[in-house]
C-alpha cells in the first residue's frame, strides 16, 4: 500500500542520482585523461604524424617528405645493426631469464633455512638502478683490472676483452640484464607455483609420476599463464632496452651494442633529426603492439582451456 | 632422526647452489663498496684485496667535490614524491570512478587508459619533447613530470581494489548523506589503503629509477635526478678513476638497498601479487 507511493519517488531519487554519477564519474576520471590525453596519447598520435615529414625544429619548419623517413630506415645500417642487435637482445634475454627464472622458483617453493635471505638477495638487484648497477659491471668489465678477468686469470682460464670486443660486447651486455631481471622472474613464477593445488602432485605421485614428470606434466602446463606473462612483459620492456647499454658500451664497438632506443635517442636528441627519429618510435611501437596482440590471442586461448 | 638427517644430507646440494648463486648476485654490491672504500693502490692488485688494507673515505670526498650529490637527491625526491602523489590521488578518483559508476564511453576511457601502457616514453618521446619546447617546459621539473602525473597502473590496480569493497558500503555512506568525493577520500581510501601503499612503492621505484625521460629533458646540471647525476659522472674521454665512481654508486644507490634491506619482505609481496594481475 504504501510500497505504491514510495515507488515512484525511490525511482526519480534513483534516476536523480544516476545522472549525478555520470556528472561525477567525468568528474573523477578527467584529470587522469586529461593527463594522459596530452602527455601520453596526442605524442603518440603526433610522432606518428611526425615520422612523415622533416622536423627542423629550431626553424620551426615542418617539410612533410611521406616515406622517405621510412625508406631510409631500409638502407640505414646503424639503424640495421641497431634493430638486429635488439632483436639478438629479445631473443636472448627473454628465455634465458624465464628459464632460470622458472629453475630458481621450483627450487624455492620447497621450504630450506635462510629461504627468505636469499629471496630478497637474488631480487636485489632488480631494485637498484639499472644506471648504477651497470656502473658498477661496467668496472667489472674492465679488460685490465677488472674483478671478472683477475677471477679467470686466478683460475687460469684466459681473460676476456668483454665490452672491447664487438664480439662480446652484446653478450656481455645480456649478462648483466640476466643478473638484473632473475629476480624478478623468479618472483612471479614462485607466486604462480604456489598457486598450484597441492593434490594435483600428490595424485601424480599415487599414479606413479616421478619428479621430472610431474615438472612436465603438471607444473610447465598449469604455469602456462604465467609464462605468458613473463614471456611479454619482459618481452615489451626487452625492445626498449636503453639504460644498461648507454653506460656499458654507449652502443660501440663499432655499433655492436646499437640498440633501437639509443639510435632512437642520438638521432633525436643529438643530432636533432626529430622526424628520422620518429619513425624509428614507429618501428619499435610496431614491435609492442605485437607483442600485445600475441598476448591478447594467447590470453583468449588459456581461458578457453581452463 | 635418521630420516631428517638423510633429508638434511639430500639438501645440501640445494645449499651449495642457492649459496654460489647469492654470491654471484652479490658479488657486484659487494665489488661496489670494496672500490668505494679502499685505496687507489689495493684497487688495481693482483691478486684482489677483497678486503681493503685500510678504509679510506677519500674516494667520497672526490665524489662530492665532482658532483652535488644532495641537489641530485632532492630533484629525485621532488620527482618522485610528485609524481608518486598525483599518480595516488588521480588513480583513487579514476579508479572509483570505473569500479562504482555506470558510464557513457567507460570502456572506451577505460581502454584509452590502458592503451598508454602500449606507448611508453620510448615511443612518444619525440613528440613529447616537441611539445614541452613549445610550452617551455624542457629542462624544468614540470618536464621531468609530465609523463608520471598519472599511471594506467595506478588506475588499474586501485580500480580492482576498489571493485572488491562491498556495494553496500558505498550506499550506507551516502544514505548518511556523504557526498562522493568524501566517501572516496574518507571512506574507500582507508579500505584499499594495501593497495595504495604497494603501488606507491612500485611506482616511487620505477620513478627513482627513470633515466631515459629525465636524460631527454634534463640539461642543467642542477635539474639532474640520480641515475642522470651518475650517468654523466663518467666521464667517457677523461682518466677514469674508479674509486670515486663507485664512492658515487654507492652514495647514490645506499639509501635504496637500505630501504630494500628493511622492507623487502613487503616489497617482494607487493610485486608478487600486482606483478600477476598487471
Amino acid at each position: 500500500m504504501s510500497d505504491q507511493r514510495i515507488a515512484p519517488s525511490f525511482r526519480a531519487w534513483l534516476r536523480r542520482q544516476r545522472s549525478r554519477h555520470i556528472l561525477h564519474a567525468y568528474l573523477f576520471i578527467a584529470p587522469v585523461i586529461v593527463l594522459f590525453g596530452l602527455f601520453r596519447m596526442a605524442p603518440a598520435i603526433q610522432t606518428l604524424l611526425y615520422s612523415f615529414y622533416k622536423v627542423e625544429l629550431l626553424k620551426g619548419r615542418f617539410t612533410f617528405i611521406g616515406l622517405d623517413n621510412f625508406r631510409r630506415l631500409l638502407t640505414d645500417e646503424i639503424f640495421q645493426r641497431a634493430a638486429t642487435n635488439t632483436l639478438v637482445f629479445v631473443a636472448a634475454i627473454v628465455p634465458i631469464s624465464a628459464a632460470l627464472g622458472l629453475i630458481l622458483a621450483v627450487i624455492f617453493n620447497s621450504k630450506f633455512h635462510f629461504q627468505e635471505f636469499f629471496k630478497a638477495v637474488y631480487f636485489s638487484p632488480m631494485v637498484t638502478s639499472t644506471v648504477a648497477a651497470a656502473m658498477v659491471w661496467w668496472w667489472m668489465y674492465n679488460p685490465q683490472f677488472g674483478i671478472l678477468n683477475v677471477l679467470l686469470k686466478l683460475v687460469g682460464i684466459p681473460e676476456q676483452p668483454w665490452l672491447m670486443s664487438s664480439r662480446m660486447a652484446l653478450p656481455a651486455v645480456i649478462i648483466f640484464s640476466i643478473w638484473k631481471t632473475l629476480g624478478y622472474n623468479m618472483i612471479i613464477y614462485l607466486a604462480g607455483l604456489q598457486a598450484i593445488p597441492a593434490q594435483f602432485y600428490e595424485a601424480a605421485t599415487i599414479d606413479g609420476a616421478g619428479a621430472v614428470a610431474r615438472f612436465f606434466r603438471i607444473t610447465i602446463p598449469l604455469l602456462a599463464p604465467t609464462t605468458t606473462f613473463i614471456l611479454i612483459y619482459n618481452g615489451i620492456l626487452a625492445f626498449q632496452v636503453f639504460d644498461q647499454v648507454f653506460v656499458l658500451t654507449g652502443g660501440g664497438p663499432a655499433n655492436s651494442t646499437n640498440v633501437v632506443v639509443l639510435d632512437l635517442y642520438r638521432q633525436a636528441f643529438e643530432r636533432y633529426n626529430f622526424g628520422y627519429a620518429a619513425a624509428e618510435a614507429m618501428v619499435l611501437f610496431i614491435c609492442i603492439l605485437g607483442i600485445t596482440i600475441l598476448q591478447y590471442v594467447y590470453s583468449k586461448r588459456f581461458e578457453v582451456s581452463y | 632422526m635418521h630420516r631428517s638427517g638423510l633429508v638434511a644430507i639430500g639438501k645440501l646440494p640445494l645449499y651449495l647452489v642457492v649459496t654460489a648463486l647469492a654470491v654471484l648476485m652479490l658479488l657486484p654490491f659487494y665489488w661496489m663498496v670494496v672500490t668505494a672504500v679502499s685505496p687507489a693502490t689495493d684497487i688495481i692488485a693482483f691478486p684482489p684485496k677483497w678486503i681493503p688494507t685500510h678504509l679510506t673515505l677519500e674516494h667520497f670526498q672526490v665524489a662530492f667535490e665532482k658532483a652535488s650529490w644532495l641537489t641530485y637527491y632532492w630533484n629525485s625526491t621532488v620527482v618522485a614524491v610528485v609524481s608518486v602523489g598525483c599518480s595516488l590521488l588521480f588513480g583513487l578518483f579514476a579508479g572509483y570512478a570505473f569500479a562504482v559508476y555506470r558510464f557513457p564511453l567507460q570502456g572506451f576511457f577505460f581502454f584509452l587508459i590502458l592503451g598508454t601502457l602500449m606507448v611508453p616514453v620510448q615511443v612518444t618521446s619525440v613528440a613529447l619533447y616537441i611539445l614541452l619546447a613549445q610550452i617551455g617546459w624542457v629542462d624544468t621539473f614540470l618536464g621531468i613530470l609530465a609523463p608520471n602525473f598519472a599511471s594506467a597502473f595506478g588506475v588499474f590496480m586501485i580500480r580492482q581494489g576498489i571493485k572488491s569493497i562491498p556495494v553496500d558500503l558505498i550506499e550506507a555512506a551516502r544514505m548518511d548523506g556523504a557526498g562522493e568525493t568524501r566517501i572516496v577520500l574518507t571512506i574507500i581510501a582507508p579500505l584499499v589503503k594495501t593497495t595504495l601503499a604497494t603501488v606507491a612503492m612500485l611506482l616511487f621505484l620505477s620513478s627513482w629509477n627513470d633515466f631515459l625521460w629525465p636524460v631527454i629533458v634534463i640539461n642543467s646540471a642542477d635539474l639532474r635526478t640520480l641515475p642522470v647525476g651518475i650517468a654523466l659522472f663518467k666521464d667517457p674521454y677523461g682518466n677514469i678513476n674508479y674509486g670515486p665512481l663507485m664512492a658515487a654508486t654507492v652514495i647514490s644507490t645506499g639509501p635504496m638497498l637500505v630501504a630494500y634491506a628493511i622492507s623487502q619482505k613487503y616489497m617482494i609481496r607487493g610485486i608478487a601479487l600486482t606483478g600477476l594481475k598487471g
